[in-house]
């Protein structure tokens, strides 16, 4: 099936905000931001800006005129700065010119004096102030106090895991007209049009229905844009209403990297003990979530981490603790994973560091421990239609995993200079927003007289295919043709209260309220269809290729003709509808419940190969057993797995985000930080398709966005393994991304001078 | 400031008084080609690729370049090619584009007119350049969706169906490409329209007056300060065609200041004496930024960390600065005075650089190495240049780039080589010798402990790669 979307892309004839022709008299914003970390502000001197020819006007909080708060989940962000600032690039002003040229040279002229308050860019130093953004939150099942006599080896130890850029090559933006009666339609790059809406209407003080948001796609989101597309939007609609004049507002790439946040570091410490043979009896963990400056969505990653963080292993006493430490960092936020990958990278460390106190291969104890039919997870959910132990076995088996051993033993025998390792990486992701609330979705479906269709829903097109799968679904329900089906862009006019695209769950939410709104439709056609062929049993009526079909036999009613005199007949063609996922609960007392709809499971096997005498390294393969229900289209599926596991391994290596101890961002252009290219792909991706019916998912299929991500996990322990092969009696710190840096370190440092080189060490203690 | 310049955009002559330090890349989106599009703004992600076309030897050549960092300026008399000039005349895509959809290579298509757009300059280079690998042509395109699997199996299809036939295509390999349709039919007429504009800008003579830039192919400039440059006094070096020139005279290999690093790669000269240049040069930048950023450019920027610069270095290389009337030479090794400052005048710009041919039985080697292989910037690099006859060293040139605030050449440690016997002990000695010549600073590119111990190991590098009977990596430890 053909992608309209990537017509019109390969084309170069998408359209993204900034290539929206903008009518007559559109200004352009420029956020003037703060240049410290944490401050109060003493004075802000707009004049010399403000005298400047084109500019019409300097925004700040005093122009707000409803409440200058953005904050989802704690009301703890203000819009624009007030009197005191708490990261580098928290706006504090909006500059409005006649164009963005303007409008930023404008922006140099601004003065700020800001008393500075003490610097806080480490999570655990913001714990011990008592500096958290909500209350600690625990999950626990069992009890490992307890637990710890049964066991014949304890393990403990702490790792990190850095931030993550989410490098959407369309950065952040938002152009906002003003409409009659003081309402504004904005279009904006977000991911939760919803969002915007409320944010906005906050911001202007007016109800959500003056607010009317559309978006046409992203030039990618990965979590960036669903709640940190809002105060963009926000600005610009503010200025639009102040100014009465339409306003664009696109971030550049330098500014978007500065003031926007990232995936949330996390520094964690870990207990296991196990039997002398591997089995996890019990496994405790802290999480100091590196949260930034306000909450945003990162209470909501930090328990998604607290469910993840046994991955694919049953573990009888699980105690997880995390907290979600403030500091003076641009608000972390949602990036592919939303804390689950973060979870996983601490219990894979944990079973590493296991196995070498046990002298066997990790992928022992990973295999042993693997959770089966039935297991409860611990957080009180029956894990149900389990596919660990099969993909496991599965990639074993197709990737011949004993061969893979032997070859890379041979290889680093014979090998001075090159050392290889691989390591095997299992997942296990919940499909749901945790937040059960979350978990619903509208539908517009209008079928137009001379046949053709049109629908709308809360989704948002970025890359990821929904509308292609949600066009699936209406040719399929129809069995009409995709040509004949248009998918029109995301509106809060016809898709209200909707819930962000986000948490893999785009597909499965919007295509479950859209196959609803399309059955309604097809009920009132089967019935209008029995009228015309003059039958009775509407259990027989079956559209088939654009013909209705009764008793298995053609009739000589086609679409058009049955939409025609369906509407002759004063019969709706139109139709709204509403998904809510069912089954799912939870309790924020307990932390007991029933929270996904469903798991995605998977395994991987993933090599690497280390130059020992530069300290670079090569991914040479990824193979992956993955589960993808019934794919609704595999190309778009296998593109979501390559993708998302490239995102995996480029946070696990060479994604380096580093903040100095002011809380300057030092990676903060494209040029300092680093993404995977097409030359650091691994020469061979293969994943497999472990194609096993779905009845959770929409016609039989799975969520895929997000869980292929933690893949790439497997690719630090690749690394590392090889590293171990050159300088075995190494003891490793735990610190992801394993740069070059880090690898050369490794290869040549004993144990003993382990600690990260001091300068370095002053930078990455912060990050 | 406002120049008149003329060109082809697509379909179409282009005549417009503008700035000439604009930048292509917001030019052609004010004119509503919105298909090229703004991802960093620093030639790092490629999502805003164009093609210039370029008229020489009654032949139009083109070469991907990132449109964000060429100023207006350098695509006089050149035509541009943006996705819209790629479109076929009806509705339906070419083959590349044919391919990304059946690969599903694009996904949120942001980047993909910027691949598709360089993927055609590979087809539009094959059988024409010595290094053309379909790969490489895409090394300065990032894609954040695909992880980049389904554009490589659509970059090989394009390869595997067209590579042999354009190579083999009697005639114009451009008739063949029109042919199928990869290029539309508009191409075959653009060199008589190229003829038709007139080259007034071209070789005005540099002034002998102060200048604040020179602007070569604005690949560095236009990263640190386009805003600046739009106001500046600027001289372009650009339409100067005999600043271009490589030359072997005598000995000497004569370098003119605007050859790009695509030019040095692809140049007879040059790969007669570095054999293996494309192994060292595909790591400098991207295809799209050694198209055009120049020798000199990378020379006179003295960013301490400059790959030219290091390759330069260890060749032994001199400066050739004039001031429009009189021309001195000083050697590369001197030219650094400190952190970005150069011993060139305010009144003198660069013409070009020399070397000594080696001779006899030399051996040169490269390295580098940063976070990411291709289009990274350095942490530490390091070239060198060494003779060795029975056993003894006779010559030996070695520079480091990243490990102080000017490029280095090291003196201590090549003075400590010449003249000693090539073995492991030596090559140990030499490599602590190193270390004293250096003071690296902790940066987003590393710890200065870092860049002190991958120094070393780049030395080692060296001798491992040059002479792997004599050291290997065991022993370096």
């Amino acid at each position: 099936m053909k992608d309209y979307d990537i017509i019109h892309h390969v084309r170069g004839e998408s359209q993204f905000i900034d290539d929206i022709n903008v009518p007559d008299g559109t200004l352009f914003a420029y956020v003037f931001y703060s240049p410290s970390a944490h401050g109060k502000i003493k004075s802000l001197d707009l004049s010399i800006a403000n005298s400047m020819k084109g500019v019409k006007s300097i925004i700040t909080f005093t122009d707000i005129p409803g409440e200058n708060q953005i904050g989802g989940i704690v009301p703890d962000e203000p819009l624009l700065a007030e009197n005191e600032v708490h990261f580098i690039g928290m706006p504090v002003a909006i500059v409005v010119a006649e164009s963005k040229f303007i409008a930023k040279e404008a922006s140099k002229n601004i003065k700020i004096e800001i008393e500075p308050l003490p610097v806080i860019t480490d999570p655990r130093e913001a714990f011990k102030k008592g500096d958290l953004t909500i209350p600690p939150r625990i999950f626990s099942r069992g009890d490992t106090e307890n637990a710890w006599k049964d066991c014949d080896v304890i393990i403990e130890g702490d790792c990190e895991s850095g931030g993550q850029e989410h490098l959407y090559l369309e950065t952040q933006g938002a152009f906002a007209y003003p409409m009659e009666g003081g309402s504004v339609k904005i279009i904006s790059s977000t991911q939760g049009p919803t969002a915007v809406q409320k944010v906005a209407a906050r911001i202007l003080g007016v109800p959500m229905n003056k607010i009317e948001v559309e978006v046409l796609r992203l030039g990618g989101g990965f979590g960036g844009k669903e709640d940190q597309a809002s105060p963009w939007a926000a600005m610009a609609a503010l200025a639009a209403v102040k100014l009465n004049r339409p306003v664009k507002l696109i971030l550049p790439r330098h500014e978007d990297m500065i003031m926007t946040g990232k995936r949330n570091p996390y520094s964690s410490d870990f207990k296991i003990g196990l039997t002398k043979d591997g089995k996890i009896i019990a496994f405790e963990a802290t999480y100091y979530q590196n949260s930034g400056a306000s909450a945003d969505l990162s209470p909501a990653i930090l328990d998604r981490t607290l469910f993840h963080c046994t991955n694919s292993y049953y573990i009888p006493h699980v105690k997880a603790t995390g907290y979600c430490c403030r500091t003076n960092l641009p608000p972390n936020t949602a990036f592919r994973g939303f804390g689950g990958p973060q979870g996983k990278f601490v219990i894979e460390c944990a079973i590493f560091k296991a196995a070498e106190k046990l002298g066997i291969d990790a992928s022992v104890i990973q295999k042993k421990n693997l959770l089966k039919e039935g297991d409860e997870f611990h957080y009180g959910q029956k894990a149900l239609n389990v596919h660990t132990e099969n993909t496991w076995s599965l990639a074993e088996e197709k990737f011949q995993a004993e061969t893979i051993r032997k070859r890379v033993k041979k290889f680093n025998d014979e090998n001075k200079n090159f050392k290889k390792g691989f390591a095997f990486m299992p997942i296990c992701f919940g499909i749901a927003f945790t937040n059960t609330r979350m978990n619903q979705a509208n539908a517009l479906v209008n079928i137009y007289s001379d046949g053709s269709v049109s629908y709308s829903t809360g989704a948002v097109e970025m890359g990821q295919g929904v509308n292609a799968k949600i066009k699936e679904v209406v040719s399929r329900v129809f069995s009409v043709p995709h040509d004949l089906i248009k998918t029109e862009p995301t509106n809060t006019t016809r898709s209200a209260n909707t819930s962000p695209t986000a948490a893999s769950s785009g597909a499965d939410l919007n295509c479950n309220a859209v196959y609803s709104a399309c059955n309604i439709i097809l009920e009132r056609l089967k019935k209008s269809a029995l009228e015309e062929i003059r039958q009775k049993d509407i259990d027989k009526i079956e559209m088939k290729d654009g013909v209705v079909y009764y008793n298995k036999e053609k009739t000589n009613l086609k679409w058009h003709e049955l939409i025609e005199t369906t509407y002759s007949k004063r019969v709706s063609l139109s139709a709204h509808a509403h998904y809510a996922t069912p089954g799912i609960h939870f309790d924020r007392e307990t932390n007991k419940g029933n929270p996904f709809a469903y798991h995605v499971y998977g395994t991987a096997i993933i090599e690497a190969t280390v130059d020992c005498l530069r300290g670079t390294y090569k991914i040479d393969s990824v193979r992956a057993v993955h589960d993808f229900g019934n794919s609704l289209n595999p190309v778009i599926d296998l593109g979501q797995a390559e993708g998302a596991i490239m995102q995996g391994i480029g946070w696990m290596t060479i994604e380096e985000i580093i903040y100095n101890n002011d809380g300057k961002l030092l990676t903060d252009l494209l040029s300092t930080y680093k993404v995977p290219d097409l030359h650091f792909a691994p020469k061979e991706m293969e994943i497999i398709f472990h194609g096993k019916p779905n009845a959770a998912g929409i016609f039989q299929s799975k969520a895929v966005g997000e869980p292929p991500l933690m893949y790439g996990i497997g690719a630090y322990f690749a690394i590392l393994n090889a590293v171990k092969e050159f300088n075995p009696g190494k003891e490793f710190k735990f610190s992801a991304p394993i740069t070059p840096e880090k690898v050369l370190m490794n290869l040549y440092k004993s144990s003993e001078s382990d600690k990260l080189p001091s300068a370095k060490g002053k930078q990455l203690e912060t990050a | 400031m406002q120049s008149k310049i003329q060109f082809i955009l697509n379909r179409e002559l282009i005549e417009v008084n503008i700035n000439p330090a604009t930048v292509l890349l917001d030019y052609v989106r004010s004119l509503r080609l919105t298909g090229t599009k703004e991802g960093c703004k620093e030639g790092d992600c490629g999502a805003c690729t164009v093609l210039a076309g370029e008229l020489s030897e009654g032949k139009v050549n083109y070469k991907s370049v990132n449109s964000c960092l060429i100023p207006v300026q350098n695509i006089s008399g050149k035509h541009i090619v943006t996705i819209e000039g790629l479109n076929s005349d009806e509705k339906n895509l070419n083959p590349i584009q044919q391919a990304f959809l059946d690969e599903g290579a694009s996904q949120c298509g942001f980047c993909t007119p910027g691949f598709i757009v360089s993927l055609t300059g590979y087809l539009l280079n094959e059988g024409k350049l010595k290094n053309n690998n379909v790969l490489d042509s895409l090394d300065g395109n990032i894609c954040r969706c695909t992880g980049h699997s389904s554009i490589i199996r659509a970059a090989e299809r394009i390869r595997s169906k067209f590579k042999n036939e354009i190579i083999s295509s009697k005639g114009d390999a451009y008739e063949y490409l029109t042919e199928n349709k990869i290029i539309p039919g508009y191409f075959l007429s653009v060199k008589k329209m190229l003829e038709g504009i007139s080259n007034e800008n071209m070789n005005s003579g540099l002034q002998n007056s102060v200048k604040k830039y020179f602007i070569g192919g604005g690949t560095d400039l236009f990263v640190q300060r386009p805003e600046e440059m739009l106001f500046t006094d600027a001289q372009f070096l650009d339409p100067e065609k005999n600043l271009k020139g490589i030359k072997a005279d005598n000995g000497y290999c004569q370098i003119g200041c605007s050859v790009t690093v695509t030019d040095l790669l692809e140049s007879e000269t040059i790969n007669n004496i570095f054999p293996q240049i494309y192994n060292f040069a595909e790591l400098f930048g991207s295809t799209p930024i050694r198209n055009s950023a120049t020798v000199g450019g990378n020379i006179n920027n003295a960013s301490p960390i400059g790959d030219m610069t290091a390759f330069f270095l260890a060749l032994n290389s001199n400066v050739i600065l004039s001031d429009g009337s009189i021309k001195r030479e000083i050697p590369l090794n001197e030219f650094y005075t400190s952190y970005k400052k150069t011993a060139r005048k305010p009144e003198e710009y660069m013409e070009g650089i020399n070397f000594k041919i080696p001779d006899g039985n030399y051996f040169f080697n490269f390295e580098k190495v940063s976070k990411r292989t291709y289009l990274d910037i350095a942490s530490v690099n390091s070239a060198i240049l060494i003779n060795v006859e029975n056993e003894v060293i006779t010559d030996v040139n070695i520079s480091a780039g990243g490990v102080a605030a000017t490029p280095l050449f090291l003196f201590k440690t090549c003075q400590f080589l010449k003249g000693k016997i090539l073995n492991a002990g030596n090559i140990k000695e030499a490599i602590s010798i190193s270390q004293n010549e250096i003071s690296p600073i902790s940066d987003a590119r590393g710890s200065a402990d870092y860049k002190k111990l991958l120094l070393i190991r780049l030395l080692y590098a060296h001798f491992v790669t040059l002479f792997p009977e004599i050291i290997n990596a065991e022993q370096t430890v």
